[in-house]
């Protein structure tokens, strides 16, 4: 009843703090955090920044790895590491191109849903089932194989299986806030509409979906580089990581290099990705 | 305290939990704070302490510091000694640990479905413990049909009896001490009777000694030996629970004491509360941690640091420099002005008539789902201006009778007229959920203006008003839920629901998850509002003494059927029907004191 609370209120915490951002995730899981822009930014770079031109012969063919040529050359004489940067931008992009697309339309699906409930809900639901439960990576290479390999349609037959899951984690997080207390006070408050999604419940759900996305990212790279593996990327002479390994692999006894240098650094991205990912979801979930 | 027990060991037991000058600080967010400074106590066999304090003081951390499980994310530092049937435990090596938390301590949680396996039945996590025969153990705790809920999952079973079966759980492994933190909070009164029962038995007869963890004092009263009163992570005071509830020595627990209600207390005035809300304190070392509260703090009090000594007033110890004061704090009972009569019309302000509703319940059948009746035909009118107290158990249907006033949910039979179009407003049990964390808490009160004008400074100045209104300091508009303490979410709920005065105001259990003084804080900030805006009221609640005070009018609900519509006074007076007896007997009291 005494009116004086708080002028002496408790001292205000910051809003944000990435210090205490990565002392939640962890260091290694920081070092992902940290390379996830760094990789974006040297891919993006990528054609400017190749010591030698990767699609010209610069050398002899067959070098090993040496300090002029750090990946070595290969059969014609091309600088390894100069076309791996440019693979890394190829894959790297497009696999963030896929997520960002898919993030948008799976979100946008699940909030619909999750919103208006009822049969529109249970309509799209069973849909978004139906698309989890297909082959997804079977159908996308027959997908390929039909309408020809390149990346365009690649990225399109990814598309087409990835959107569902955010469907899903968004339709079920916002089925959990608006249980919520604070939801229902602000609907008793006269909030509908536009507003109570843009304020009241998207905050809330970007997280989740955040995290989802994030520990997306190397699961898509791998689809990305198993498909061009299987010869369904870009055609011969563009160098992507996970033709590079396939087309070399039967010189592995003999030039080492050439396999498994490339299919080293797509190892490397995919640790990269799943560590921001665990990183991400350590902070934000305060695990 | 120290020298007392000491000779009391010469007799028979030996203090076997001995703790000294205990310091636990925690790192929250990289900032260490001390949340324990400086506790000593022993506890001697089958002996039942009560730990009370409001949230914050420490107590939790001091049950969970005692079987070595403060939460590692915040860094525990702990200082001093504990020793443990002859075991030091500060500092032992976490196998140590181990085998202490088997073999003598165990701990009832506050909540008793977390604490259990939902994907295990029951059998198989008490077989989890070693010892005895798991039937055997259930029906000593009072557990009808043992051999039934041995074989359920948690789910199947209720409150009460999960409770019990991690009280059985925690027994059948006798441990020397039981770490019992709100085991009855979540429970309804008339189990928590049973369960304290229960508890009172088992020390008894198996010369377990139990540290209740409560903010209860009343509670605590009804159970404990001693009681330890804590503050800001200090003992203020400690002695024997007859002793400290009739002549406390330290102005905080004469405080606390004098902010319980119950079903004597005067409901024609505001309740007596503590003065301020806990504030954090600064410079601690060398001062009384509540000097900013305390009523009688002099000059000294900022300067020194009281040590517990022998207390005046009875066999314990306290912490005061002016102990000889201390009897001026209670002086000041009977300054509250009485409250003005409720203006009260004849038009209803809600008018539920034959309302009924059914949800469906786990079972699937081959026709559909199966469905349980919550509310069966339930008429009430609630007049412009009055309050009504709705009371009754978990599951009675409270909750669904104020979400169908609210129009959140539709009954399904009956009809609900409220007496104009505008929605009521609703105030939720927990203030911290109601409160969406991302946004400040000048945006969620000014919400509702949207309606009148979206002119931003006239929101600002009607926003500050209405902080003001409820006792908030405006220069809060802009901080998060997170940054504030309940007690102030409780007040920016409140400013939200009357910024723009509604005609009803719907409160579901809004103290229930509250220590006592900030329930009556919270009682009397209540009664205020809807009489200076003339407010309706249905003022849900399991507590039947908040009811008696608050409300005009109390209508009893049980399963879904209201048994009881009465004047406060004359349902505790004069009960009519066989449940609401049974409610007022099952209410806590300090036994001697309270009823007159």
């Amino acid at each position: 009843m005494t009116g004086r609370s708080s002028r002496d209120t408790s001292p205000v915490r910051p809003r944000f703090n990435w210090r205490d951002f990565f002392r939640r995730a962890g260091w290694l899981e920081s070092v992902g955090i940290v390379g996830l822009p760094v990789v974006t930014i040297l891919a993006a770079l990528a054609p400017w920044i190749t010591p030698f031109d990767p699609l010209l012969r610069v050398a002899a063919a067959y070098l090993p790895p040496s300090t002029g040529h750090w990946f070595g050359t290969d059969e014609i004489g091309r600088d390894l590491f100069s076309r791996v940067i440019l693979g890394i931008q190829y894959t790297w992009l497009s696999g963030l191109a896929i997520i960002a697309f898919t993030l948008i339309v799976g979100s946008l699906v699940g909030l619909i849903s999750g919103l208006m409930g009822g049969k529109i809900d249970l309509v799209i639901g069973r849909i978004v089932d139906l698309f989890i439960v297909l082959p997804s990576t079977l159908i996308a290479l027959a997908f390929v194989a039909a309408v020809g390999p390149g990346l365009v349609n690649t990225m399109i037959a990814l598309a087409i299986f990835w959107w569902p899951w955010y469907a899903r984690i968004s339709r079920d997080e916002i089925r959990r806030l608006k249980a919520r207390p604070h939801v229902e006070a602000a609907r008793m408050a006269g909030v509908r509409g536009p507003r109570l999604l843009l304020r009241y419940l998207l905050p809330g759900v970007a997280p989740a979906l955040l995290i989802g996305a994030s520990l997306d990212v190397a699961n898509v790279i791998m689809t990305l580089s198993l498909m061009s593996f299987l010869g369904l990327g870009l055609p011969a002479p563009a160098p992507e990581l996970g033709a590079m390994t396939s087309r070399t692999l039967d010189s592995l006894t003999v030039h080492w290099w050439l396999p498994i240098l490339p299919a080293a650094v797509i190892f490397l991205l995919c640790l990269l990705a799943n560590l921001a990912g665990d990183g991400i979801r350590a902070a934000l979930r305060g695990v | 305290m120290v020298k007392h027990s000491h000779r009391m060991s010469s007799s028979v037991t030996e203090p076997f939990l001995a703790v000294r000058d205990l310091t636990v600080t925690l790192s929250r967010e990289g900032r260490p704070s001390r949340v324990i400074d400086g506790i000593t106590f022993d506890m001697l066999p089958g002996e039942v302490v009560a730990l009370v304090g409001e949230s914050g003081s420490g107590k939790t951390s001091i049950g969970l510091t005692l079987q070595g499980l403060l939460p590692r994310d915040y860094q525990p530092l702990v200082g001093g000694s504990i020793r443990l049937a002859g075991i030091e435990l500060v500092g032992a090596a976490s196998r140590t640990w181990r085998s202490v938390r088997r073999r003598l301590v165990r701990a009832i949680p506050q909540d008793p479905m977390g604490a259990l396996n939902p994907t295990m039945t029951i059998r198989h996590q008490m077989r989890e413990s070693n010892g005895g025969s798991i039937e055997g153990w259930l029906s000593r705790t009072g557990l009808p049909d043992p051999g039934r809920i041995a074989d359920a999952l948690p789910h199947r079973l209720s409150g009460g009896q999960r409770q019990r079966v991690l009280i059985a759980m925690a027994m059948m492994a006798r441990p020397k001490l039981l770490i019992a933190d709100e085991p009855t909070t979540a429970l309804d009164v008339t189990v928590q009777a049973q369960i304290l029962d229960l508890l009172r038995a088992l020390t008894r007869e198996q010369q377990t000694a139990i540290l209740f963890v409560t903010h209860d004092l009343n509670v605590a009263a009804s159970l404990a030996d001693r009681v330890l009163i804590l503050y800001a992570g200090r003992i203020v005071e400690m002695g024997r629970m007859q002793d400290v509830a009739r002549n406390a020595a330290h102005p905080y627990s004469i405080g606390l004491l004098a902010a319980r209600y119950d079903l004597d207390s005067d409901r024609r005035r505001p309740l007596i509360t503590l003065p301020f809300e806990h504030v954090p304190p600064v410079n601690l070392a060398s001062a009384c941690a509540y000097a900013q509260r305390c009523p009688i703090a002099q000059l000294d009090c900022t300067a020194i640091r009281p040590s517990l000594a022998a207390a005046s007033a009875h066999g314990g110890a306290a912490a005061c420099l002016h102990q000889g004061q201390t009897r001026f704090v209670s002086a000041q009972r009977v300054d509250a002005k009485p409250w003005p009569a409720p203006a009260i019309q004849a038009t209803a302000a809600l008018r539920l008539h034959n309302v009924s509703k059914t949800y469906p319940t786990g079972n699937r059948s081959f026709w559909g789902r199966q469905s349980q009746p919550v509310l069966r035909s339930v008429s009430l009118t609630i007049k412009l201006g009055e309050c009504v107290a709705l009371v009754g158990e978990s599951g009675a249907g409270k909750s669904t009778l104020l979400r169908i006033a609210a129009g959140l949910v539709m009954p399904e039979g009956g009809t609900v007229t409220r007496f104009d179009k505008a929605l009521p407003q609703v105030v939720f049990q927990d203030p911290v959920a109601a409160l969406t964390p991302w946004l400040t808490i000048g945006e969620q009160i000014g919400e509702r203006l949207r309606g009148v004008s979206r002119d931003s400074d006239y929101a600002r100045r009607r926003v500050g008003e209405a902080m003001k209104l409820v006792g908030l300091d405006p220069v809060l508009m802009d901080t998060l839920p997170a940054e504030m303490s309940v007690g102030q979410c409780q007040r920016a709920v409140l400013a939200r629901a009357v910024i723009v005065p509604p005609r009803l105001l719907l409160c579901d259990e809004p103290i229930s998850a509250m220590d006592v003084s900030l329930a009556a804080t919270t009682l009397n900030l209540l009664s205020d509002l809807r009489r200076r805006l003339d407010m309706a009221m249905l003022f849900v609640t399991h507590d039947l003494a908040a009811a008696r005070i608050i409300a005009d009018r109390i209508a009893v609900l049980k399963d879904g059927e209201l048994v009881e519509v009465a004047d406060p006074d004359a349902i505790v007076a004069a009960p009519q029907s066989a449940y609401t007896r049974s409610l007022i007997a099952a209410m806590p009291g300090p036994q001697g004191g309270g009823r007159r």
